[in-house]
């Protein structure tokens, strides 16, 4: 029964081993990735209604008590993010044998992929601070390995900044986690915070929190550690470029969630205070990143940071409102960030260019496309009724509940940015007479669109079915208000 | 001596970070390496230094060094290898390329 | 009931099907009924009896969303504005569109606002009422770019769309607002809770956004510029959208809203000067149009500012008024914007100047627009509305007291003044556009086309509305009791018209009309004496310049800002992110005092791991000197292996030789990878950019040092390991702790370690691969 907890971890591992030995037949290959997905995708759904039915399952690996062992803690928010994390790779797994070239398929795409899976699910589960950076490396290094796929020239030079800028930060952490250990004595998450809390976070411990924060929001690609990001995602495939935007910087705040809710609790004038700033930043310089460019990639890669920053400010509010808005818009960013990045790379491949002053018209040949991104661009800028709205209604409610009314209102700015720098590539690239000297015939897109379409029905599900999934994410915020559930489930106390 | 293996493993942050500065891969590689050796030597110091004996449990020995930082680092070792030799790699295949091997020259065009 | 508001939404899925049958039927036929139906259903609440009606449907009540149906005497008034004249729009469109046009769209789009709208007047739940309200917002959009291969409707509906969401989002800040400090979000328990929000310190904050959100739908100044462009949408979406419901929205919410606002004074101060200030402004340069649906649009921004101004004023008159007005102003600019599309259509032209005479050709046409403009003026006659309601507009303005501040009291002087100002060019514009068309010599051959009259089913919808005009002129109490007393009740409790009479005495309104008749009767003439004062005021300026120019910077500014810090360079990017986590960690710690230094419990120094770390520093500075491979490999090995012999010395002899054996591999690797890469050159960086690496690289170590100085001095806690000393043997198996911890207490690191290094073998396979793969192909 607690085995459950590992299953999302080890199924795509092994599946990622599987694939890599029938790496040379494709049309296999698709087969098993899609087979495997769609199983590990029903484990992890039986595993989260499990959790949320019945409470936390928590798993000692090796039968090593808690805090000695590493040990699995699949909580709501942690089995709801794997849930997610899973919609997203079907439809990811869906989209790619008509995104991606054959060739790439056969250099093992299938096995990285699954071990970003695996990585990604291990960090939201994992309940050991050293655990996590171990994931971390897995999720990173199989997504070196994802954005070089290709080897094109641009490509490798970005890919090359990327892998530099993650590899300094790793080492930070692992420095930070001894840092850490030498106060505490401890690399379990629980008990570290138990003990931070015992000693009222004084001294050097603060310092090193802001020091972890460093790590997580360079991965996050919050302000000012963002640099990284846009060059380096519009780089790859689209189906690559939608598995980074949905799932590493996610688990980079999602870090942030769990360490700054659980261990480093106790001088919130200082960071959580901090983060609303931080969060402000993010969303101003990611929406004027998003409005400078043509590139109609870079103006999706830009809008995950104030995405970010929309997550983050209910971190700092840190209230129930707050929080329960910044968990249901890290679920829905995910969501719809994925079906954008499938949908530019499905526009620039029948436009033949992500340059959106040479596209016009494309409404005439390609209607369901052009529908599609303009609900797209709705649902991003948290229009109602699709899931954007819901989390920014709580974000805002967290926010005057705080009395912080300016960050609420450059929020409803950004909002208003962030559907121009969209609407931009409807406008532009879909109205507007059909292209004449158009050398391009029509490409099928079915194949395509078809995930696009999965993702944004979840989307559509979660805005208006709002109701089925508050009451969990509500209960979510309130378990990460009150840390001591956390701590009491894995210790046993 | 906990605070002088401090002071070294700041040293050779710094000298790391200042070659991560660099323009040329070679040196950015080389900042990479020493970085992580910063790193494990702050994992270690913070188990303690040589209090007792190595964490090989033998008769008669009460008290061993704390062996947590030691199997952390090596894991991180491990994984610090990995990185290396694939950003090797990834640094050879980028300057062949893009025939340089000079970061500033790999900026790319705003728009691109 | 409820189900009412989703019938145009649900039969929108089943127009593309529909429109596929558009040569034989036109699709406008069958969309005819859907608000017919609406209309027929609703208007039987009409009656004197009428008692408002809740029907509530549970949407994300967790969230206090919910879709509360309420009809009282406003929603009412709306609902019938919105199905009557939505029926006759959707007919006169039978006419106006072609069928070669993309009928499905037109109406999928039109059924999709109707919803909409009806959503927005008929909801007592604010958000509820906001989500239908960016519908409008969107639906408009859409239809604004229903010619999207044309610029000018690209540049309208973008417009359109970034005026009013901008508006729409801000007003749902003030929604929020209202709602964290009322604890409610149903209007009517805010209303029931307005001594909480008056005395809240948000106040003026949650009213400005809600303002906000009303002044830009409902086009007023300096929200209105997208108005005009809006026109760019086809006629009957201007008379539907632009002129009877959608811009109405903004009053609706205003209206809605009043109760909870009308005794803070800030409320009348704002809403009364935007309103007269729109009214003036959008009157006088209605005279300076010649485009005749854009003298209709700046017509529409000046009347919606006449009715704001009366909300503003809240008092029982003002509230009759203005609702008696909204249902006036749908019937005669309704008619006139048909009447505007019938000529376009039959002269093919709207410009006024290439216009004229048109009297004896299309002479029912005419009839009609000499009704609605008329009307428009306030000419009193006893058979045009709108003469009723501009003089009861003037009544208001007379009776206006306020205790207030200074500005208030300002205010209360000079608003019947302006009102006269604004409806003087009201005036003037509606003569300018009667006689402007029909009037003056003909012109004939400057058209397109040979003028004859319009069909016969073009000219119903209009001739409908005309009968409207005349209707409520001649019995204007028939409306009054059953109708529209419910709609200002339901605004203010204590308003209730009385009698409505043409004729009162000669007294101070009626007085204020015959100037409104005899000075715009002379400027009117005397246009083209004054009409240069337009080159004064206003002049160059206009605020669609404005917009443009916020429009175009957003774009030059972003890339500017963009540009610089985003320049694609590493080195760039390491330094910004460094310098950050410096500057902001170093100042946490003196911020909280962080720094500890403890001198107790050290290990003694010896002189060998002295030697050790000396070699370690002095190798690790050489590669920053070093200018060959060769060397700096050789340089780097050697702080590796100075690593391992420190792990040596502290006991750690499984970590010395791993590091023993990696850092040997690694070297034979760099060897491999040196042979590839182009030889070291000398560092070349300029001075300040040295100084700049060397501060953020020194603060970086010297942070780092100080962290873990900290750190290790205050250990306040046992680590865990002593459990896996005591455990190793007789649980692990094993004797070797560090090992067993490896494989067995921390298994999962070192399966996923072993997981990492398999991956960096594949992908180091593929870089090569692929590329070997492509060099065949090729």
């Amino acid at each position: 029964m607690n085995n459950l907890a590992i299953l999302p971890i080890i199924i795509p591992l092994i599946s990622g081993a599987i694939l890599a030995f029938v790496h040379s037949k494709v049309s296999l290959s698709r087969t098993l990735a899609k087979l495997f997905m769609l199983i590990n995708l029903g484990v992890v759904i039986y595993l989260t209604l499990e959790v949320i039915n019945y409470g936390t399952i928590i798993l000692e690996t090796g039968e090593w008590v808690a805090p000695y062992g590493i040990v699995l803690v699949a909580d709501s928010l942690a089995a709801v993010l794997v849930l997610t994390t899973n919609i997203i790779a079907v439809a990811a797994v869906f989209y790619a044998p008509h995104s991606l070239t054959e060739a790439k398929e056969k250099h093992y795409f299938y096995t990285f992929f699954f071990f970003i899976i695996s990585g990604v699910s291990g960090a939201f589960l994992t309940g050991d601070l050293f655990n996590l950076f171990v994931f971390f490396e897995v999720l990173l290094i199989a997504s070196y390995a994802l954005i070089v796929l290709g080897g094109e020239k641009v490509q490798l030079r970005e890919s090359l900044k990327y892998v530099l800028i993650n590899v300094f930060s790793s080492i930070l952490f692992v420095t930070a986690i001894a840092f850490l250990y030498g106060v505490v004595g401890t690399v379990n998450m629980a008990q570290i915070a138990e003990r931070v809390q015992e000693v009222d976070q004084q001294g050097i411990l603060t310092t090193i929190g802001i020091l972890l924060f460093f790590v997580f929001a360079t991965k996050a690609a919050l302000f000012p550690l963002y640099y990284w990001l846009p060059k380096s995602y519009i780089v790859p495939n689209p189906v690559v470029s939608a598995l980074f935007a949905a799932l590493l910087t996610k688990v980079g705040i999602y870090s942030i969630i769990r360490v700054f809710s659980l261990i480093f609790i106790h001088r919130p004038d200082l960071t959580h205070e901090a983060f609303i700033w931080i969060a402000g930043l993010s969303m101003i310089f990611g929406v004027i990143g998003a409005l400078a460019t043509n590139n109609i990639k870079l103006i999706i890669a830009y809008n995950i940071i104030p995405a970010i920053g929309f997550i983050m400010m209910g971190i700092g509010f840190f209230n129930e409102s707050g929080m329960s808005g910044s968990i249901y818009y890290l679920i829905h960013d995910m969501i719809i960030k994925t079906a954008l990045f499938m949908l530019v790379g499905i526009i620039a491949y029948v436009a033949g260019t992500s340059d959106l002053r040479k596209m016009k018209g494309l409404i005439h040949d390609y209607p369901l496309l052009g529908w599609l991104l303009f609900i797209a661009a709705f649902v991003l800028a948290g229009i109602p009724p699709f899931s954007g709205f819901i989390g920014k209604i709580q974000l805002l409610k967290g926010a005057f509940e705080n009395g912080e009314v300016v960050i609420a209102i450059i929020a409803l700015g950004t909002s208003l940015l962030i559907l121009y720098s969209v609407m931009k590539i409807f406008i532009r690239g879909f109205w507007g007479e059909r292209q004449t000297n158009n050398k391009l015939e029509k490409k099928p897109i079915f194949g395509m669109v078809t995930p696009v379409i999965f993702l944004l029905a979840c989307s559509t599900i979660l805005g208006i079915g709002a109701e089925w999934f508050v009451p969990t994410i509500e209960s979510i915020s309130s378990d990460l208000l009150n840390p001591q559930n956390y701590i009491d489930s894995v210790l046993k106390e | 001596m906990e605070i002088i293996i401090s002071i070294l493993a700041g040293i050779i942050f710094a000298v790391a970070v200042y070659n991560l500065l660099q323009k040329q891969m070679i040196r950015i590689i080389i900042g990479t390496v020493l970085i992580s050796h910063a790193a494990h030597l702050f994992i270690l110091t913070m188990g303690k230094l040589k209090r007792g004996q190595p964490p090989i449990l033998s008769e008669g020995v009460t008290s061993y060094t704390d062996p947590l930082p030691q199997a952390l680092i090596l894991t991180s070792i491990v994984i610090s290898f990995g990185l290396t030799s694939l950003m090797l790699v990834l640094a050879y295949r980028t300057a062949q390329e893009n025939k340089t091997d000079n970061m500033e020259q790999l900026r790319g065009k705003p728009n691109e | 009931m409820i189900f009412a508001i989703f019938i145009p939404l649900l039969f929108a899925l089943f127009v593309p099907l529909l429109s596929k049958l558009k040569e034989r039927i036109h699709t406008g036929i069958f969309v005819l009924f859907i608000p017919l139906s609406i209309f027929l259903y609703f208007i039987r609440f009409i009656g004197k009896d009428f008692v408002p009606i809740k029907q509530t449907y549970q949407w994300i009540p967790s969230l206090g969303i919910n879709l509360d149906f309420y009809l009282d005497g406003l929603s009412l008034l709306f609902i019938l504005l919105i199905s009557g004249i939505g029926t006759l729009v959707v007919a006169y469109s039978i006419y106006y569109l072609d069928r070669t046009e993309r009928l499905g769209h037109f109406y999928v789009y039109l059924l999709m606002f109707m919803s909409a709208m009806l959503g927005v007047v008929s909801f007592d739940n604010i958000f509820a009422i906001y989500t239908f309200w960016e519908l409008t917002s969107i639906s408009s959009f859409l239809l604004i770019g229903y010619w999207h291969f044309k610029e000018r409707s690209r540049y309208g509906a973008q417009k359109s769309m970034l005026i009013t969401i901008f508006g729409g989002l801000s007003m749902f800040g003030g929604f929020i607002l209202l709602s964290v400090i009322a604890g409610t979000t149903s209007i009517r328990e805010l209303i029931l809770h307005a001594d909480i929000i008056l005395n809240s310190n948000y106040l003026p904050l949650a009213l400005i956004l809600i303002l906000l959100g009303a002044f830009t739908k409902s086009a007023q100044f300096p929200f209105h510029i997208w108005l005009p462009d809006a026109m760019e949408a086809p006629t009957p979406v201007s008379a539907y959208l632009h002129s009877a419901t959608m811009v109405k929205a903004g009053i609706y919410l205003v209206a809605r809203l009043s109760p909870i606002f009308s005794s803070y004074e800030w409320f009348f101060i704002i809403v009364s000067t935007f309103g007269i200030v729109t009214l003036c402004w959008g009157s006088y340069m209605a005279v300076r149009q010649t485009d005749l649906k854009a003298i209709l649009a700046f017509s529409t921004i000046s009347q919606l500012g006449m009715i704001m101004a009366m909300l503003g004023f809240g008092t029982k008159v003002a509230i009759f008024a203005a609702v008696f007005h909204i249902l006036n102003h749908a019937t005669f600019k309704g008619s006139l914007f048909m009447v505007a599309g019938v000529i376009d259509v039959q002269t093919g032209t709207r410009d006024i100047r290439k216009l004229g005479g048109l009297f004896t050709f299309l002479p029912i046409t005419a009839t009609l627009a000499l009704f609605g403009t008329f009307s428009m003026a306030g000419i009193p006659l006893p058979f045009l509305n709108g003469f009723y309601s501009k003089e009861m507009f003037f009544d208001s303005t007379l009776q206006l007291t306020q205790s207030g501040n200074g500005i208030a009291q300002f205010m209360v002087q000079i608003i019947p003044y302006l009102a006269v100002i604004g409806s003087i060019f009201t005036f003037v514009y509606s003569m300018y556009f009667f006689f402007g068309v029909f009037g003056g010599k003909k012109h004939t051959m400057k058209l397109a086309k040979s003028p004859v009259e319009a069909p016969i089913g073009m000219l119903i919808p209009p001739m409908i509305l005309v009968l409207g005009v005349i209707g409520i002129g001649l019995f204007p109490n028939a409306f009054n009791g059953t109708f529209l007393a419910h709609a200002a009740e339901a605004i203010n409790p204590l308003s209730s018209a009385g009698h409505i009479k043409f004729w009162h005495g000669l007294n101070t309104p009626f007085i204020m009309s015959l100037i409104v008749v005899g000075v715009g009767f002379v400027l009117f003439k005397t246009k083209n004496v004054w009409k240069k004062i337009y080159d004064i005021l206003p002049g160059r300026f206009s605020f669609n310049k404005v917009y443009d120019q916020i429009i175009k910077n957003i774009d030059i500014v972003s890339t500017k800002i963009t540009n610089k810090y985003m320049n694609g360079s590493l080195g760039t990017y390491i330094s910004l992110i460094i310098g950050a986590i410096v500057v902001v960690t170093g100042f946490v710690m003196i911020q909280t005092g962080g720094f500890t230094i403890s001198f107790d419990n050290l290990a003694e120094i010896t002189i060998i791991e002295l030697t050790v770390a000396v070699l370690i520093v002095i190798a690790a500075i050489a590669t920053i000197f070093s200018n060959s491979n060769l060397a700096a490999l050789l340089i780097t090995g050697v702080v590796g292996y100075g690593v391992s012999v420190l792990f040596l010395i502290y006991r750690a002899p499984d970590l010395a030789l791993t590091q023993l054996v990696i850092e040997t591999v690694s070297v034979v690797l760099f060897l491999l990878a040196f042979l590839h890469l182009p030889k070291m050159r000398k560092r070349s960086e300029k001075p300040p950019v040295k100084l700049k690496n060397i501060i953020i690289s020194v603060g970086f170590g010297a942070l780092m040092t100080l962290v873990g100085i900290s750190a290790h001095s205050s250990n306040w806690f046992e680590p865990i390991s002593d459990y896996f000393l005591d455990t190793a043997l007789p649980i692990g198996g094993g004797k070797n702790v560090v090992n067993v911890i490896l494989v067995d207490m921390r298994g999962l690191d070192t399966l996923f370690e072993i997981t990492v290094l398999g991956i960096a073998a594949l992908a180091v396979f593929t870089l090569i691969k692929l590329r070997k793969d492509k060099e065949e192909a090729d």
